[in-house]
């Protein structure tokens, strides 16, 4: 849930999303979902003459599974308020695993 | 037994990606990548948000007329980095080269 | 979920689960070997369920040619193919 959060706050921010077929498509990310499928507008497919036939694609939808990377830029991102929220989220983790063998 | 344990220590694997946040990390990903940046975020599927990234990646192709192997070694920069936890292979905290 | 499997008291050598088999090998020098045939050599700090793992003074081996060293290492649980203990 950690991530679905953290992308909950970069929508409507300029994402790069860098599939695992090479594909790296750049564009305003419209939206998020729990298992991280984005939903990206306007966007432009980097590399373009190996890939022409996404020339007049405007919007997308990538799921989850096919993306390798998503850059973001460093102004989207508070760092302590993820590394805060990383050690939150593995305690509530071991607490639920503990309750849950005793 | 239900106790809290100290942050320190380590008793299961995740607790030692844990204790490498805010530090600099080495992952390695399938296909022959690799990443050195500073840990910001993960979770239990290891999926990961790095800062100062510098990726390497190494390909192996085959000169069809000599069979040689040509290995070359392709480096990009990104400054802040969302990497999805399957592709993961290791993780290893600090750098040392 | 931190557990494999369960057991009795072991001892036997004709009935040991693996759990109990990890037991015996955690603070050991083990051998992990992934699907993609490379082997990592270290000392078995801990797993979990996932069969993520964590090896201390880790050396990682392809087609037996040693290729890197990490002081320690995190190992996903999905890439494992299997676990066992160093020969002396």
């Amino acid at each position: 849930m950690l991530f679905f959060s953290v992308f909950k706050t970069l929508v409507g921010k300029e994402v790069v999303v860098e599939l695992k077929n090479d594909l790296t498509i750049r564009g305003r990310l419209h939206s998020v979902d729990q298992y991280l499928n984005v939903k990206i507008e306007d966007i432009t497919v980097l590399d373009a003459d190996t890939h022409p036939h996404l020339l007049s694609v405007k919007n997308c939808f990538i799921r989850g599974s096919v993306v390798r990377y998503i850059h973001l830029a460093p102004k989207d991102v508070d760092v302590e308020l993820l590394e805060d929220a990383t050690r939150r989220q593995l305690k509530e983790m071991k607490r639920a695993q503990m309750s849950a063998s005793s | 037994m239900a106790g809290v344990q100290p942050s320190g220590g380590i008793e299961e694997p995740l607790d030692l990606v844990r204790l490498a946040l805010n530090e600099l990390v080495r992952v390695r990903l399938r296909g022959q990548r690799e990443l050195r940046g500073r840990l910001h975020a993960f979770d239990q599927h290891l999926n990961m948000i790095l800062g100062d990234v510098e990726e390497t990646t190494v390909s192996v192709e085959v000169d069809e007329e000599t069979f040689e192997e040509i290995i070359t070694t392709e480096r990009r920069k990104f400054p802040m980095l969302f990497v999805r936890g399957d592709t993961v292979v290791l993780i290893s905290p600090g750098i040392t080269t | 979920m931190s557990d494999v499997g369960g057991g009795g008291d072991g001892g036997s050598k004709t009935q040991r689960s693996p759990s109990e088999f990890l037991k015996g090998v955690l603070g050991r020098p083990v051998v992990v070997r992934l699907h993609n045939g490379t082997e990592f050599r270290g000392v078995l700090a801990c797993m979990d369920g996932y069969m993520n793992v964590a090896l201390e003074q880790t050396e990682e081996y392809v087609l037996g040619e040693l290729k890197n060293k990490y002081g320690d290492a995190f190992i996903r649980g999905n890439n494992v193919l299997y676990i066992c203990p160093q020969q002396a």
